[in-house]
């Protein structure tokens, strides 16, 4: 297992090299995800909701899954337009993360008495996020790698990442086990984007301005999203207002403002 | 289909694989293994080490293209769930195979150079044929391409290879066993899950007997570019003499197919590689209901 100290000595190249491999993930991840079956411990402990909760509860992960779909479809269709091994590599760990995201969550609705998750999915997506995908699934297929990186790895992965951070305060116990699984992938999925794009913004200053239009287009999408999963979790006004703001830090640290 | 595919779940594959044969493993192989002194300081072995991994790396570098770019046209979630455990292992055997190279003294700033030196030409196109159908989305060709066609080459090949290893160089050997294993669970979901769609889905068959011919031959001609000719049976003999000078008396290489490989000659272990795998695409297709074609021989 890698000591994060002797993995922060190392020179850029070398730091590269060792995080975005396949190696570091599967130390990174065989830390929490052993003994974990779908996403939580095989005994932990899962209280029955009220109708109604459980009911909210489904709607939010139907709309999760639909994030992570996004996510995975992001992440597979980069692959090919990743511009070097440690990027292709990288993203290919990301989207077994992805993967597992949706299966856990889907998992999660069985757990929950969904009997036909796919269908559920359908009918409970917010019209706000399927439009979210579109866009996403639009800069992939165009394989423009900077929008697409900064729409996947920045945007979509801080949305989920706030979004899952907040949940997970006042969720189940057997939810939050796995959300807080998924929010260590997160992590690593935004820092890649960063580091990638912060890189790329040094060599190539006037890409700001490319990124802030998309910036532009999707951050409605995600505010109304946030706010859709927010009201269905019956968050506090003033808790909602902290997700917004985390998300944008998130989003602000590349220094695309609006 | 959906019970089938429980079985290629994410929570399978950590179980099986991470949580596996691959525990405490560090790029394919124990921790502290290297490539044996033989390898490294012989010129011609080192070389020829070099230009066999080239090849994978070019392989696998296919199949990760391959199966991330198959997830977004799958026809439902599990496969997309499944390709995306491919696509990790995919993108591990690019990384260990390139791990080799390094190990075998390729410089990192040199790596794209060695391998555009080293890549066979009809493994290019093998992989060109193949991708061509992921690029146009076109699942079933591309699923079977990759999963029956590629899948069943690099299990073989890596087969061969890890027999004729396994005494001579335990490290390279490790590596392959976990890509074998690897190669198996994708091979075994190829045969599975298409044979269901092709049934939803014949017209589909031409498209896909036409690309298996081709891959078929440009797979043959990368063997022929590989063992025949006066200068690949000198370099064959001189890399055997070295081999045994190291090994004494025992005899270095494996049995494979039920051939003691140390026994053949260059044109033998060709055609005993090519009737290997032809022999499985025929098995395997023939169990998805593709009639397989015979390939021209280069």
């Amino acid at each position: 297992m890698s000591d994060p100290a002797e993995v922060h000595a190392l020179d850029p190249e070398s730091f590269e090299e060792r995080v975005h491999s396949f190696q570091f993930w599967f130390e990174s991840v065989q830390g929490y995800l052993a003994g974990r079956e779908y996403g939580h411990r095989p005994d932990a402990e899962d209280p029955p909701l009220e109708e109604s909760e459980r009911d909210r509860l489904v709607t939010v992960l139907c709309n999760y899954c639909v994030g992570e779909t996004a996510a995975l479809d992001g992440a597979s269709g980069l692959v090919a337009a990743a511009p070097n091994r440690l990027t292709k590599i990288f993203l290919s760990t990301q989207v077994v993360d992805e993967g597992r995201h949706l299966e856990v969550l889907r998992h999660r609705l069985v757990e929950l008495g969904v009997e036909r998750p796919e269908e559920e999915v359908e009918r409970r997506v917010s019209p706000r996020l399927r439009d979210f995908r579109q866009r996403l699934d639009a800069l992939v297929a165009q394989r423009d790698w900077d929008a697409a990186i900064f729409a996947q790895n920045v945007i979509l992965e801080a949305m989920e990442f706030s979004t899952f951070h907040m949940h997970a305060q006042f969720a189940d116990p057997l939810t939050r086990e796995l959300l807080i699984g998924i929010i260590k992938d997160e992590r690593r999925h935004i820092g890649f984007g960063e580091t990638e794009l912060g890189r790329r913004l040094r060599v190539h200053p006037t890409l700001r301005d490319r990124l802030l239009r998309v910036r532009s287009q999707l951050d409605p999408l995600v505010l109304a999203t946030f706010e859709d999963a927010m009201s269905e979790l019956q968050v506090p006004r003033a808790e909602r207002e902290d997700l917004g703001r985390s998300y944008l830090g998130a989003v602000e640290r590349l220094g695309v403002r609006a | 289909m959906a019970d089938f595919l429980s079985g290629y779940s994410i929570q399978y594959w950590l179980e099986s694989c991470a949580q596996g044969y691959l525990e405490e493993t560090q790029f394919g192989h124990e921790a502290g293994v290297v490539e044996p002194a033989l390898v490294l300081g012989d010129d011609l072995l080192r070389e020829q080490a070099i230009k066999v991994t080239t090849q994978l790396v070019v392989g696998e570098r296919c199949a990760l293209s391959a199966s991330s770019g198959l997830i977004n046209a799958a026809p439902d979630e599990a496969a997309r769930r499944f390709l995306a455990t491919q696509t990790l292992d995919e993108a591990r055997h690019v990384e260990i195979f390139t791990q080799r190279l390094y190990d075998l003294g390729v410089k990192k700033p040199d790596l794209e150079s060695t391998l555009r030196e080293h890549a066979n030409p009809n493994l290019v196109k093998f992989a060109e044929t193949l991708l061509e159908k992921v690029e146009n989305k076109h699942f079933i060709p591309g699923v079977v391409g990759q999963n029956i066609i590629l899948e069943g080459m690099a299990f073989s090949v890596f087969e061969m290879i890890y027999a004729g290893n396994q005494k001579l160089n335990p490290k390279f050997a490790q590596t392959l066993s976990g890509t074998i294993a690897d190669e198996r669970r994708h091979v075994g979901f190829g045969e599975n899950y298409i044979g269901a769609l092709l049934k939803q889905h014949p017209e589909k068959k031409p498209e896909i007997e036409r690309m298996q011919k081709e891959m078929s031959y440009y797979m043959l001609a990368t063997f022929a570019d590989q063992f025949r000719g006066d200068e690949n049976r000198a370099e064959m003999d001189e890399m055997r003499r070295a081999a045994r000078a190291a090994a004494g008396e025992e005899a270095p290489e494996g049995t494979w197919q039920g051939a003691n490989l140390a026994d053949l000659d260059p044109d033998e272990m060709e055609g005993l590689l090519s009737n290997t795998v032809l022999g499985e695409f025929k098995t395997r297709l023939g169990r998805i209901g593709i009639d397989y074609q015979t390939p021209s021989r280069p």
